[in-house]
């Protein structure tokens, strides 16, 4: 019953949105899909592993019959899931002091969000619209997303040493192996448990 | 792109929990409970669930399975409003594999997990049961959101390169500590013994924090949000 | 902006003082109104940080408060429950969080950081021991006459003489003293490299004020948590306070033990521990040897950014000083570190051992590490647990810092290097620890005013 499962956290949130608004977000979310220089934004803060985002309209919760009642909305819904590594606090404090812009093209469109600076505020916006997760399951509890890409860096050059080691002379294959050592010096870090939340 | 990144699929379900007041303790209460037993190591259900249509691989990366109760109030003037039903959802981030692969996981997931899929799953309206996997695979697309934005950081290696890149990585560091200036002849048999070594190697356990010999440490929170 | 008043701000908060001999004093208060009785007689002694304009005083005097400290005082329970938890909580409770674990545990730590008992810091520095001890008696004398305070501990921390002059030198053999931040107002020495960079990645520009001193807008753009009344935070600060003991032997002996296998030699081998040679030259100017001329010359010697070695050959992605400030390093021209600076202070502690001369661990020795900024867990705390004993930021996974770190044996360091013969990649693994925490604490460092309120008994919550 917790947010976090070793070095990752999982955060929900949920806000309200006046539907004329969601087509808005419906563009930008689109349109980010091809902007490559605020992906590139998210992925050199690197400590997101999976997040997305899920416009939900007022009319757009699943009704399977059965008795259920439909749902009566004025508003839409984004959702937010994100999977991240660090703590809450280190989270938003990184969005807020790299990503203010990009942060506000999602959320601003969203009731009552106040922007991402100052931080305090944000935070507590955050906390407000943040409901906790009650089953968080990863296949890799001690590895950060930059462990993981650190970890295939270095078995790609394993592998392709490997797949020459033998048939090399030994020269050769010092030589070979200085380069295995150089291409893999800056992902060697362990893994293992997060550091205590606070 | 929607619902996809790379070979990684963004999974997000929200099932409508049955809303009946003469249970007790509630469905969603019941639910709750349920998750709170669930092993979220690698005894997990989702550590051996596989993608059937991917040689029986456990395909998934991450996944939450959440309650949620109601929509929040931001405060004035934004309108308070609420929901009829509460909402069971379940956010999975898995290997589709090329083709955005879904139905392969949800058949696997009805047939290695069917029992804790219907303790879970039989507090939602409509759900026929994991028994029939044709229905099942049915009831959880008429729940499927359009995941409207997706984001992986590494978008291109399964759960078991990744899980295998890992354990590499891991070896690859203590021989390296271990074996400097080591004259070449050596150094080159050495390795080769150590890389058959990591080949053969089973793929650990998903889920596992295993390897770590200091016991799991219980999560301790407080602190100011500052 | 504002100008700051500095006759109102505790001198060692503004300025490292630079005097060669201290003596730590930690106090306990058995009696409230003879404690505040004692702070209205010590305030006229109270160094503040207005400028010396007729050289140095012979000593100085500073004082800080430990929460149970304040409570001792009996300040308003509104007050003491509006200090941000981290300070309410003390540096013991938050062992776990600062890694502090193992050999660093509070159950190893001198006595007096046993329990409670420390309420109070006064810091006297001073130009040579007797002045020192002329400080010392005259704050004695003081204390015996107003009565209800008691002297609980001592700890005496001094500068290495050498050929009757300080160094800057500590116990390992570095030279230490670089990389204090710059703060808007604050009138020092200004040096490229100590402030933060400018959106250009090149100009750097002092941090705001708030970083360091309560009351004052932080790099956020907000005021950073503070306790109530205004006035009692305004121009006051936290300080964190940690004795760390040195094991010289061990750390000899290990970098004995690695260096006929590092290509570099033992001195370079040494330097990318921290990432400065042992004379203070950053190895990111001058990767081959030291130079004196880079380390004399302030606008060079804290002046670079890692932007041109993203790999780590000449400064060690690990290495200390990278770790505790990335600048470039992050991306986004370093706005992603500039809310997690600290300001450091201390003193070694202990006899010198020259380099050739035996050394036992036993022997009590280290450094007294003090730190000031405005909040202890966004700064000291997040960089302690996030930067010192972790390394993910610094996409070094689990390793710990090389020289800080808590390994308890198990650690490694690695030396990233290039096809070069006197730079290799090397892997440093199964780290002793080489430093140990033996005790410390948090403590509030008001401003004159507030010390002030404090003994007039006139602190109103709102």
């Amino acid at each position: 019953m917790s947010n976090i499962n070793g070095k990752v956290y999982a955060m929900n949130a949920i806000t309200p949105m006046k539907p004329w608004k969601t087509w808005i977000l419906r563009v930008f979310l689109f349109l980010l899909g091809y902007i490559k220089a605020m992906r590139a934004d998210v992925i050199n803060l690197s400590f997101i592993e999976f997040a997305r985002w899920v416009v939900i309209s007022r009319r757009g919760f699943p009704m399977l019959g059965g008795g259920q009642v439909a749902e009566d909305l004025q508003y839409d819904y984004l959702l937010f899931f994100s999977n991240f590594n660090g703590t809450w606090n280190q989270y938003i404090d990184a969005f807020s002091a790299a990503l203010a812009k990009g942060l506000n093209l999602v959320w601003r469109w969203s009731e009552k969000f106040p922007g991402p600076v100052p931080v305090t505020l944000f935070k507590e916006y955050i906390a407000r619209v943040q409901f906790d997760t009650d089953y968080y399951y990863t296949a890799y509890p001690h590895a950060t997303a930059n462990d993981l890409k650190a970890a295939h860096v270095v078995q790609g050059a394993f592998d392709g040493l490997s797949a020459q080691a033998a048939g090399l002379s030994a020269e050769q294959f010092a030589d070979a192996y200085l380069n295995f050592v150089l291409q893999v010096q800056g992902c060697l870090g362990e893994t293992g448990e997060a550091p205590v939340v606070f | 792109m929607p619902n996809r990144n790379g070979t990684v699929y963004g999974l997000t379900i929200l099932s409508p929990i049955i809303d009946d007041e003469k249970a007790t303790p509630s469905h969603d209460l019941q639910i709750r409970q349920y998750l709170a037993g669930l092993p979220t190591d690698e005894r997990s259900p989702f550590a051996s669930w596989q993608n059937s249509t991917q040689g029986g691989q456990p395909a998934t990366h991450l996944a939450r399975l959440v309650v949620m109760d109601d929509v929040i109030y931001v405060g004035m003037p934004a309108c308070e409003e609420h929901l009829n039903s509460k909402y069971l959802i379940f956010e999975s981030n898995l290997d589709g594999g090329p083709n955005g692969d879904l139905d392969g996981y949800l058949r696997g997931l009805a047939e290695t997990a069917a029992e804790h899929l219907d303790a879970i799953w039989s507090h939602c309206v409509g759900y026929p049961g994991a028994g029939n996997v044709d229905a099942f695979v049915k009831y959880m697309k008429a729940c499927q959101l359009t995941t409207t934005f997706f984001f992986a950081a590494v978008n291109d290696k399964s759960v078991t390169e990744s899980l295998r890149a890992l354990q590499t990585q891991k070896a690859v560091a203590k021989f390296i500590a271990t074996h400097q200036g080591m004259p070449a002849a050596q150094l080159q048999a050495e390795f080769l013994k150590f890389a058959a070594d990591v080949k053969a190697a089973p793929t650990p356990r998903a889920g596992s924090m295993e390897h770590l010999t200091a016991a799991r440490r219980e999560i301790k929170t407080g602190g100011h949000n500052e | 902006m504002s100008k700051l008043n500095e006759t109102d701000i505790q001198g060692f908060v503004l300025r490292g003082y630079n005097l060669p001999y201290a003596r730590y004093v930690f106090l306990h208060f058995t009696d409230a109104k003879k404690a505040t009785a004692l702070i209205g007689r010590l305030l006229p002694l109270i160094t503040t940080g207005q400028r010396w304009d007729g050289g140095k005083p012979a000593s100085t005097v500073n004082i800080a408060f430990t929460h149970p400290g304040l409570t001792a005082l009996e300040l308003p329970d509104a007050t003491l429950f509006s200090f941000p938890p981290e300070f309410q909580q003390g540096m013991r409770d938050r062992a776990e969080i600062l890694g502090d674990t193992g050999l660093n545990a509070p159950e190893r730590w001198d006595a007096v950081w046993q329990g409670d008992p420390v309420h109070a810091w006064v810091g006297i520095q001073a130009q040579s021991p007797e002045a020192l001890e002329d400080a010392y008696a005259q704050i004695a004398a003081l204390l015996t006459e107003t009565g209800g305070v008691s002297v609980v501990g001592a700890q005496d921390a001094a500068s290495e003489q050498l050929n009757g002059k300080p160094t800057a030198r500590e116990h390992f053999g570095y030279t230490d003293g670089f990389g204090n931040p710059d703060y808007a107002g604050v009138e020092r020495k200004s040096q490229p490299g100590q402030g933060k960079l400018l959106e250009d990645g090149k100009t750097w520009a002092p941090l705001a004020t708030g970083e360091l001193l309560l009351g004052y807008a932080d790099e956020a753009g907000e005021l950073p948590v503070a306790p109530v009344p205004h006035i009692l935070a305004s121009n006051g600060t936290f300080m964190v306070y940690r004795k760390l003991h040195q094991n010289v032997a061990t750390f000899r002996a290990y970098l004995d033990a690695q260096t006929p296998l590092y290509g570099g030699g033992r001195d370079k081998l040494k330097a990318k521990f921290i990432g400065r040679w042992s004379d203070g030259t950053p190895l990111e100017l001058s990767p081959d040897a030291p130079d004196q001329s880079i380390v004399l010359d302030p606008n060079r010697s804290t002046n670079f950014t890692y932007g041109v070695d993203p790999e780590g050959t000449r400064c060690p992605v690990g290495a200390h000083i990278r770790r505790v400030h990335p600048r470039d390093a992050f991306g986004f021209e370093g706005r992603l570190i500039n809310r997690r600076r600290i300001t450091r202070r201390g003193l070694p502690y202990g006899p010198f051992v020259s380099e050739g001369a035996p050394a036992s661990d036993e022997e009590d020795r280290g450094v007294i590490f003090m730190a000031l900024n405005a909040s202890i867990s966004r700064q000291f705390e997040f960089v302690q647990q996030q930067w010192i004993e972790y390394g993910n930021d610094a996409h070094q996974g689990n390793d710990k810092d090389m020289l800080m770190g808590n390994h308890g044996g198990r650690g490694k360091f690695v030396v990233q290097g290039d096809r070069s013969a006197g730079n290799p990649p090397f892997v440093c693994s199964g780290l002793p620890n080489f430093v140990e925490l033996r005790g410390g604490a948090y403590f509030f460092l008001p401003s004159i005013t507030a010390l002030a309120m404090i003994a007039m008994g006139l602190v109103d919550p709102r």
